[in-house]
């Protein structure tokens, strides 16, 4: 689904040179639930910036379901973002007089749905994240839970190969942020790819693969946990999967 | 459809922005509206006066001047007012499609079969009957006198509203200055900008007249010459000019070809030279024919202090612009963030310039309706201060739609530097 092969992303000011990501490699596989964690200033974000097409790289190779991303123009860069990748925000995003239909209609109105098809769409991904009564909120009327899954839902509406989140419950207190978890587990359950930035080492457990990133690399392939949590109940420490994944990256490193 | 759609979501996206800074658009609006106001205010001035009067045969009517003063005090400069006699032999001539002379006059006039005894102070034009077909006069009612020497006036729009009510008044006898005249036209509201049959003695601009009496009927009567006139006798009236150095009649000829217009320039050049054979005049063969265009440049119509106005108010325009720009550059400044995330979720740099311009250009027509009313606002103000401009203060319909159009222009080019700017970050960058 998303691989990367020796990324690097130099940010350069007058006089000081900031290698935020070096040889920065890593593949993710379709159906995997990555958590990406690291100190701060480590380049997570520079990171999810580079796989969600939102920021340019310098170096390396960068393949997304299958595309090449070098080279390609904006509109082609645009289209990749609208057809194969759902953000999630630490802030939601969401734009505050808009109300939630709008909010979440935005990426489909770039795609060129019909007005009945975005309908159908916005519905139900706003059925899948419990807000489907919600249509005609503004954000200021929610809460910062509920904010965060408007966001999940403008993610998923457009039908994404890879959802990635940055910090998705970095905002949130403990009892909305397990239920935004809640349901980005089950739509990884449902076949969704996720790559999640986070600070927090219990979520970073609860997935199929932690990736820890220092100084703009991998620092090491570290699996805290079994691959869902399914097998956490039955004790398993890691998986087959996880395991393949590491001795890939190893090899790739 | 795809961009039907998108340009209405655009539209909507732009009035959502409006109402989001309303202050900040209005300013933008205002700004824009005021410089593109005041510039059409002067471009209609300038188009009055720059404007081809009789665009559909500009080309093959002619001004005579000629030089046939009878001794070399003046200058050996050809004269744009002509004697009796030559005038007589411009219409003689067969070569025109249609000649006219005329002289200026006035006289009081009113309906000799009313009880009332008000009288008007109306303008005449004294002038040979192909004056008509010459300057394509518009006719009401009626026709045109056919000679030149009948008790027969046509009358202009604005007389017959005065007297008739504007109703059809062929058949009337108008009393003028004690003599009774029959009308035998009237015309439809008439109006040449510039006047170019009598363009001179800064009076291109002045309405058409009120009545066109025949030439030698308007001598006979005595009518006074009422514009410039030169002589080198004295004389006591126009009755008596047919046979004296009076110079005050003006002339114009149609040709239609070049041929015609060579042929008409041998015709005149040789009577010059009949006249100067016999001694008749010391000057130089020097007659010339001018088209009205060229005639009315010759006048200098396009008053100067205007232009200058007109390019002073473009470079106030420029100044409008460049307040708009940064207004704009503000406001999409404060809309980064929105830019960005837009173009996280797919939106490309095109879909967003497209957005920008869709929101310029809304507000330019919103400007540019603005500016109409501005101009016309301007033009008011003008000619109430300098009540000369009252006949050229006339926007017309193309001078509305320049309007729109430059308002529409100016203010997507004042929206390009913001959304170049605001195209230039990184998407990141934009979310932060």
């Amino acid at each position: 689904m998303l691989k990367m092969n020796n990324i690097s992303r130099i940010y350069q000011s007058d006089t000081i040179q900031t290698h935020a990501l070096r040889d920065f490699s890593l593949n993710v596989n379709a159906g995997e639930f990555v958590a990406v964690t690291g100190p701060s200033g480590s380049g997570k974000s520079t990171f999810l910036n580079v796989a969600g097409l939102l920021d340019n790289f310098d170096r390396g190779q960068y393949e997304l379901d299958g595309v090449s991303v070098q080279g390609l123009k904006d509109d082609e860069l645009s289209r990749l973002r609208n057809e194969k990748i759902g953000f999630i925000f630490q802030n939601y995003n969401l734009i505050p007089d808009y109300s939630i239909f709008d909010n979440v209609d935005m990426p489909l109105r770039y795609r060129g749905f019909s007005a009945s098809e975005r309908k159908r769409r916005v519905e139900e991904a706003l059925e899948k994240v419990g807000l489907a009564s919600r249509l005609k909120y503004l954000p200021s009327q929610l809460s910062g839970g509920q904010q965060q899954r408007v966001a999940i839902a403008r993610a998923l509406a457009g039908e994404p190969k890879i959802l990635l989140a940055d910090e998705p419950t970095g905002n949130l207190d403990s009892l909305m942020a397990r239920q935004v978890m809640e349901i980005l587990h089950d739509l990884n359950k449902g076949g969704a790819t996720i790559i999640m930035v986070t600070h927090d080492p219990d979520q970073a457990r609860e997935v199929s693969r932690n990736v820890q990133v220092i100084d703009g690399q991998l620092a090491d392939f570290r699996v805290y946990a079994p691959l869902d949590r399914q097998a956490e109940q039955t004790g398993k420490n890691t998986s087959a999967v996880a395991s393949k994944n590491v001795n890939e990256e190893v090899v790739d490193a | 459809m795809r961009s039907v759609s998108m340009l209405a979501y655009n539209l909507t996206l732009a009035m959502q922005s409006f109402k989001r800074a309303p202050s900040l658009y209005f300013l933008v609006v205002l700004t824009l509206s005021i410089g593109v106001g005041l510039l059409c205010a002067n471009l209609a001035l300038v188009n009055s006066m720059a404007s081809d009067p009789i665009p559909e045969k500009s080309e093959q009517l002619f001004h005579v001047s000629m030089n046939t003063w009878p001794n070399d005090d003046p200058q050996a400069e050809p004269f744009h007012i002509l004697r009796y006699r030559e005038a007589m032999k411009i219409v003689s001539s067969d070569i025109p499609k249609n000649s006219a002379v005329f002289y200026a006059s006035g006289v009081y006039a009113r309906d000799s079969a009313s009880p009332s005894l008000k009288r008007f102070d109306s303008s005449v034009r004294a002038t040979t009957p192909g004056f008509f077909s010459l300057t394509n006069a518009p006719f009401a009612y009626g026709s045109g006198f056919i000679k030149s020497s009948v008790m027969e006036v046509v009358i202009g729009h604005e007389l017959n509203q005065k007297i008739f009510t504007g109703e059809n008044s062929v058949g009337k006898v108008l009393e003028l200055d004690g003599e009774l005249l029959t009308i035998v036209g009237v015309l439809k509201p008439w109006r040449l900008r510039p006047l170019f049959y009598h363009a001179t003695e800064g009076r291109a601009f002045n309405l058409t007249d009120d009545i066109y009496a025949p030439l030698e009927t308007s001598i006979d009567l005595g009518w006074s010459i009422h514009a410039r006139s030169s002589s080198t006798v004295s004389y006591k009236g126009v009755k008596f000019t047919r046979d004296r150095d009076v110079f005050y009649l003006q002339a114009w000829v149609e040709l239609e070809n070049s041929v015609k217009k060579q042929a008409f320039q041998y015709y005149l050049d040789n009577y010059s030279q009949s006249l100067k054979d016999v001694g008749e005049h010391p000057l130089a063969i020097r007659n010339e024919l001018r088209d009205v265009n060229a005639w009315l440049l010759e006048q200098n119509i396009v008053d100067q202090k205007v232009l200058a106005f007109t390019l002073a108010s473009v470079l106030f325009l420029c100044v409008c612009v460049f307040n708009a720009s940064s207004l704009l550059l503000s406001r999409f400044h404060s809309a980064k963030f929105e830019v960005g995330l837009r173009r996280a979720i797919g939106a490309s740099n095109k879909n967003i310039l497209m957005q920008g311009i869709t929101e310029s250009a809304l507000l330019g027509v919103i400007a540019g309706l603005l500016s109409l009313l501005l101009s016309w606002l301007f033009l008011k103000l003008s000619t109430k201060f300098l009540p000369d401009l009252e006949n050229l203060a006339v926007l017309e319909p193309k001078l509305l739609l320049l309007g729109v159009l430059l308002a529409l222009v100016t203010a997507i080019f004042s929206a390009l530097y913001p959304l170049y700017r605001g195209n230039r970050y990184t998407i990141s960058a934009e979310l932060k």
